[in-house]
């Protein structure tokens, strides 16, 4: 273990520009060459041997930027134990260790961050939004980026500490649960918005033929009533024309139209 | 002077928080809940309205968050620019209507956020371009690599970063240099009845933002009721914001240790 733990945060702020030259034929890897280039130097002192290391690690790259740091360190230790002469240590095994991680992380951390916690950090400062609280974007900011910078800066120790072992540590997070249970906060979330965040005033029901005949509270609850309906109905017709593939903006398109009609007729004002 | 500067200053935002969405940092301060507020933020103190830009960034940030939150950046895929259609969105609708009276005004902020939608699709042709040219960098390297020049690998990939920022300031540079004068004339032209039809339809974009995220989410039939009963509870209890985030909260907590005993009961 020669590599200093300043080397290592060195290396794992370089990977904030983990994808700042993705492209079709290497993804990440200049990427990922750049970043772990300050370990390599290290290691290396000999030109020779530094350049073929080089070379070595200018090959496809793909993985989530958040759980990349992980690899950089595996990578880094296994250099470490080559360039020590491990005999367990050869070039093909640190590439097919390096290729084996990217693909497991890309499927963790792309279904956990991409799927499920930015839908739920999203919505839980959307309901923030919704009692006009100024603060949204911050705490979109602040939740989101707490597992973020976690596992970047995290994960770089324990991939050069714990080496090919580091999946076990990943799997006490228990990751499939995790998603699990934010799926459900998601919902729980979305069944608040929906009916308070959709706009919809519909003078039919309440203020035509009824309003003459309820008082001011009452009126209030019909209203609410009425507006949750077409909320939920509006959402409901959505849902199904996604599942059916329609496109987003078809959809929208749809709306507009529905919209532009419901108010020229006076169904909605 | 005074279009210019705006101008500058949405492309120098736009370029900022297009290099966040994919190139560098990813803290998302490229998606739309962040890009837009923060634009009507900026927008809105240079034009002496700071409330109505950050409450418009909102509203557009909401409704692109949602909208687009099942286009995921993953291997090849590249999703519509929602950071661009998000800044955009919010300079194009501001500029061009907050002179105007209620009705104009949301009218025109709603046909800024319909425009931008096609901005954002626009944006996605111009990221699969500058990744075709990070990929003539990438053989450039490799080339320089074989010839023992390792010093191309810092040039080449920070160059990268550089060509998207470029790309992001002048795509919106333009737009809103030629595209706030439209957009005024056009919502000049709609009757005070056609634009109120507008603002119908920004109240009622969220749901289809909420339909692909219940679609995302919703995987389970048996859990169609319970969400259904969910959303009539809400709609008839008080809209305190606080009920949902305890509840969502505390479900999650109840849930995910009851499913891991209930696994380990199976063993």
């Amino acid at each position: 273990m020669t590599l200093s733990k300043k080397l290592l945060f060195k290396v794992a702020l370089r990977s904030f520009l983990l994808q700042a030259s993705w492209n079709y034929r290497g993804m990440m890897s200049m990427g990922f060459l750049y970043s772990i280039a300050p370990g390599l130097d290290y290691i290396y002192e000999d030109k020779n041997a530094r350049e073929l290391a080089y070379m070595r690690h200018f090959e496809y790259f793909n993985t989530n930027p958040y759980f990349a740091s992980i690899v950089m360190g595996v990578t880094l230790y296994l250099e470490e134990k080559y360039k020590n002469g491990d005999k367990c240590v050869d070039p093909e095994m640190i590439h097919n260790t390096k290729e084996a991680l990217m693909t497991s992380l890309a499927a963790i951390g792309d279904g956990f961050f991409w799927d499920n916690w930015r839908p739920y950090v999203a919505c839980f400062a959307i309901v923030f939004a919704a009692a006009n609280n100024s603060f949204t974007p911050f705490i979109f900011l602040f939740l989101y980026n707490l597992p973020h910078l976690y596992f970047r800066f995290a994960g770089i120790y324990w991939g050069y500490e714990e080496g090919v072992n580091v999946i076990r540590k990943l799997k006490n997070f228990n990751f499939p649960q995790m998603r699990q249970s934010l799926r459900i906060g998601t919902l729980i979330l979305l069944a608040y918005l929906i009916p308070n965040f959709v706009r919809v005033n519909t003078p039919i029901f309440t203020s035509y033929y009824i309003a003459q005949k309820l008082s001011g509270d009452q009126y209030q609850f019909c209203q609410k009533v009425v507006q949750g309906l077409i909320a939920l109905l509006l959402v409901y017709l959505g849902t199904k024309a996604y599942r059916e593939k329609v496109n987003v903006l078809l959809i929208s398109f749809f709306l507009l139209i529905f919209a532009l009609m419901f108010y020229h007729w006076g169904i909605f004002i | 002077m005074e279009h210019l500067n705006l101008s500058l200053i949405v492309a120098l935002l736009g370029g900022i928080v297009d290099l966040d969405s994919t190139a560098a940092v990813q803290c998302m301060i490229s998606q739309p809940i962040v890009a837009a507020p923060l634009t009507g933020l900026i927008i809105g103190s240079m034009l002496g309205n700071m409330t109505a830009g950050v409450q418009l960034g909102l509203m557009v940030g909401i409704i692109l968050q949602l909208t687009w939150i099942e286009q995921l950046p993953l291997g090849m895929n590249v999703p519509p620019d929602a950071a661009l259609a998000s800044v955009l969105s919010v300079a194009l609708g501001f500029c061009a209507g907050h002179e105007f009276d209620y009705a104009k005004r949301e009218a025109c902020y709603t046909v800024g956020l319909l425009v931008s939608v096609a901005l954002g699709l626009l944006g996605r042709s111009l990221d699969m371009f500058v990744r075709r040219l990070n990929t003539n960098i990438d053989s450039w390297v490799n080339q320089k690599i074989e010839d023992n020049n390792f010093g191309s690998i810092r040039f080449g990939h920070l160059s990268g970063g550089f060509i998207t920022f470029v790309k992001a300031f002048v795509f919106c540079f333009l737009v809103v240099w030629f595209g706030v004068e439209p957009l005024k004339y056009f919502t000049q032209l709609m009757s005070v009845h056609h634009s109120g039809g507008f603002v119908v339809l920004q109240g009622l974009l969220p749901a289809v933002g909420f339909s692909v995220l219940t679609s995302m989410c919703l995987k389970d039939n048996k859990e169609i009721k319970y969400f259904i009963i969910a959303i009539l509870a809400f709609s008839l209890l008080p809209s305190n914001f606080l009920i949902p985030l305890i509840a969502s909260v505390a479900a999650m907590i109840i849930y995910y240790p009851k499913k891991s005993k209930s696994k380990k009961g199976k063993k």
